[in-house]
């Protein structure tokens, strides 16, 4: 069963949700820190603006349901730990650049030898292995790369990437797929395998086959901020911005006749626009004067109205039109509320009670859902290395030695 | 890719259309498995449809983006609005593991395929749905695609400019980010079956996907009372941290720096000018404060060279940088091509297209595509006669009755 997989996770913030991913599906994992702390990965902002890497909220939302010890894993020392850990683990995540481990003389085949059963999941901006193997990246470089930020932002402005770090997030579920695939194929095998991740390739997989497409246009398409094609996809209303694709095709027919049927009713649709002939409706060969008379009619009713007030009614009249929705208002989501996918979190040192995600779907044969709160720095130590048969005394002098 | 794929032997059964669906499925074809897509003509997948003109005849076999996200699947053309055609798709449910659905919630309850009836029907399958809002909930019957997942989980409200309107990223997030998720639920539910456990329904709400990779963002707001406000391409506290020009069209290189080493490495790749050695930028806070002026330094030096060559110059040096690659570019990147990201298969319509791997490999299990999207109802002989063991006459009648269409 999931909870018996012992994943020991030792990832910087580009793995920390592969990791929590794993905690709450249930397996056992333990994040491993070095002494005094993950201080990149507990970064601000903080809980209540107080600058402690024990309120960093990052961490403490993207490390739930994992145990926490701390370890410097280069002295010798603290390798030793480390391969005590690793007798005992199914599962190992990781972030390190491709060689450290190799140069601690952990590489694969060795490793594999030590430990046969051992799973190992390497997350890095490129892969093991390969000419851009070494190249150093953050989220904004891997976005770059993957080909996502060129078709993202503005036409006269540069590339831009999500403000959150999202190649993370596409690479954390992936990574967890690939752990899970290889622990099937030691049910049969009974040995381990690498799982080479590469954030760069898991970007490519946002642009749904964007690559293939494109590959015998004359030039790659180009990023048209609120617009995708020649179609404005993104609309001011009187307080943010909703969602509305004007694009053609029949499953987009019915949703366009029914906001011109809204129009009508508000008294705001132009009498041109009262029987428009959707059917027809073709943006890519439509005349660019109609198009701007289009938008111009749509973009009247919706700046005039709140986003609310336009969600409402695409709901109740089946409209394909979303609120471009704030952090604030994803809280109040009727529908996410309904599901109860908010799930509260006390934190009695800070006087804290606050809400996470609580997990990531339903299943009837699955328990997902968030099974402890981030650790604190070294929090499980002595749970973690007692169990491994380490004394009192040991522990005591690892610490000591800053290797703990 | 046959035998030696960690899931040779294992069987899927795909009632979907769109990407979010599809992509799921792909991973598991890519190690092995036998995924069955049911389609039909009269109901085609709106992926098949994409590349259609008004006004000109369509060929639902002609569609790129259909073909690169199938590919070693099987595709059988059944009408499901006919009687004939649900049994069909019964007999298919009981060969299979897996059944992955995603329709608009309700829509198979309605033909008795809903997840409860085939789980009744035999108890041991793995049943995902895969839907925008999920199968429960008031607003689960909100009709969208992936552009309105990406808005509802608050992608959109994060990428853009502070003084320009929200856009989305490229693409639809919810679309290329549920399916991953919908993989490895099917997966654990798998490794849990291997170990003695029943079937399941799995129900993914794709939006909801979206907003526990969030999670940073609700805590934030929960915590704080912070609303994350989109912020270009800059990081709290890393300067510079940006997208800067390169010479040539629409040529970019991002550049981020996220401590003093780095930003004196590239100070020393610039050749140390007089104001990147001025003290306002020694130090990250104050660059930070400074970052409009930075920038705009920054820019003037990056735009004299080529991104190509100044990636490779920053790199050196110990800067992290990356080219903006077009998608075009992708298909010549040496690491892609080092990973074989691309498998070049060839399409009875469309020609020879590059199909796409996951993002991860298996030392042990190599996995792979040996064959392109499936024309519609390719495989119809093979999944009515070699799977469901009917006879020519009766697949023939199955083609009369239009069952078959």
């Amino acid at each position: 069963m999931l909870s018996s997989i012992r994943t020991l996770d030792l990832c910087d913030e580009a793995g920390f949700l592969a990791g929590k991913i794993l905690g709450d599906l249930g397996a056992d994992v333990v994040k491993v820190e070095v002494p005094g702390g993950d201080l990149r990965g507990r970064r601000p902002p903080y809980l209540g603006g107080v600058p402690d890497p024990e309120r960093s909220l990052a961490w403490l939302a993207l490390n739930t349901s994992k145990r926490g010890v701390t370890l410097d894993p280069e002295p010798s020392a603290g390798r030793a730990v480390l391969q005590r850990l690793l007798d005992q683990t199914d599962v190992l995540l990781d972030t390190f650049a491709p060689g450290t481990l190799e140069a601690w003389g952990l590489g694969w085949d060795t490793m594999q030898r030590q430990y046969p059963r051992l799973v190992r999941c390497s997350i890095t901006p490129f892969g093991q292995t390969g000419p851009h193997s070494q190249l150093l990246a953050r989220d904004l470089v891997v976005v770059a790369m993957g080909g996502n930020a060129s078709m993202t932002g503005d036409s006269d402005r540069p590339p831009v990437r999500c403000t959150l770090p999202t190649s993370y997030y596409h690479a954390a579920p992936e990574a967890v797929l690939g752990v899970l695939m290889a622990l099937q194929a030691r049910e049969a095998s009974g040995r381990g395998q690498l799982v080479d991740v590469s954030l760069q390739e898991c970007q490519l997989g946002t642009l749904l086959g964007g690559p293939g497409i494109y590959q015998s246009s004359p030039q790659s398409p180009r990023r048209g901020g609120a617009r995708t094609g020649r179609t404005r996809e993104i609309w001011p209303t009187r307080d943010g911005h909703v969602s509305f694709g004007l694009r053609g095709g029949p499953a987009r027919v019915s949703g366009l006749r029914a906001l011109v049927a809204w129009m009508i009713e508000s008294d705001a649709a132009p009498a041109w626009l009262r029987d428009y002939d959707w059917e027809r409706f073709s943006p890519a060969t439509l005349d660019a004067a109609e198009l701007a008379r289009l938008e111009a009619a749509l973009g009247a009713f919706f700046v005039a109205k709140t986003m609310r007030e336009l969600y409402e009614g695409a709901l109740a009249r089946r409209i394909l039109l979303a609120p471009c929705n704030d952090a604030r208002e994803v809280l109040e989501h009727l529908q996410l509320r309904d599901r109860e996918l908010f799930t509260t979190i006390e934190y009695p040192e800070f006087g804290a009670a606050i809400e996470h995600p609580a997990f990531f779907a339903k299943a009837s044969g699955l328990s997902i859902g968030i099974r402890r709160r981030a650790p604190r720095i070294g929090e499980h130590n002595d749970e973690v290395y007692r169990a491994l048969g380490l004394e009192r005394e040991e522990i005591a002098k690892l610490v000591a030695e800053g290797v703990i | 890719m046959g035998e030696s794929g960690v899931y040779a032997g294992l069987r899927i059964l795909e009632l979907g259309a769109g990407a979010a669906g599809p992509a799921a499925t792909r991973y598991f074809a890519e190690q092995g498995a036998t995924v069955i897509r049911v389609e039909s003509s009269v109901r085609p997948d709106f992926l098949r449809l994409l590349h259609a003109r008004p006004g000109e005849a369509v060929d639902l076999d002609a569609a790129p983006m259909f073909a690169l996200l199938n590919p070693d699947k099987w595709s059988v053309s059944i009408d499901l609005r006919k009687p004939a055609g649900v049994e069909l798709v019964l007999r298919l449910a009981d060969w299979a593991d897996v059944v992955a659905q995603n329709f608009a919630p309700g829509a198979m309850d309605k033909l008795g395929l809903g997840p409860a009836q085939l789980l009744a029907r035999k108890p041991a399958l793995i049943v995902v749905t895969s839907a925008l809002f999920g199968q429960t909930g008031p607003q689960r019957h909100y009709p969208g695609f992936g552009g309105q997942g990406s808005a509802i989980a608050g992608f959109n409200h994060l990428t853009g400019w502070p003084d320009r309107e929200s856009i989305g990223p490229y693409a639809t997030i919810t679309d290329s980010l549920s399916p991953r998720y919908v993989a490895l639920l099917i997966a654990a539910a798998l490794l849990e079956r291997s170990r003695g456990a029943g079937g399941q329904h799995i129900d993914v709400a794709q939006i909801e996907t979206g907003v526990y990779s969030l999670s940073e963002l609700v805590v934030r707001c929960s915590a704080n009372g912070e609303s994350v406000a989109r912020a270009g391409n800059r990081e709290e506290g890393a300067a510079p941290h940006g997208v800067y020009p390169c010479a040539g069209d629409d040529a970019w290189i991002a550049i981020a720096v996220a401590s003093d080493d780095e930003w004196q490495a590239l100070v020393a790749a610039m050749g140390a000018p007089t104001w990147a050695r001025e003290p306002r930028f020694a130090t990250a806070a104050g660059r930070v404060a400074h970052q409009d002026d930075l920038d705009a330094r920054l820019a003037a030096w990056t735009h004299k060279s080529g991104a190509y060559l100044l990636m490779a110059q920053l790199q050196e040096a110990g800067v992290p940088a990356g080219v903006v690659q077009h998608l075009n570019e992708l298909l010549q990147d040496p690491q892609l091509a080092h990973r074989r990201h691309f498998v070049p298969l060839d399409h009875a319509v469309l020609g020879v297209l590059p199909y796409e791997r996951s993002g991860f490999r298996l030392s042990a299990s190599p996995g792979g595509f040996d064959d392109s999207g499936p024309l519609l109802g390719e495989d119809n002989d093979k999944v009515l006669g070699e799977i469901l063991g009917l006879s020519p006459a009766e697949i023939e009648q199955l083609l009369v009755d239009d069952v078959i269409a």
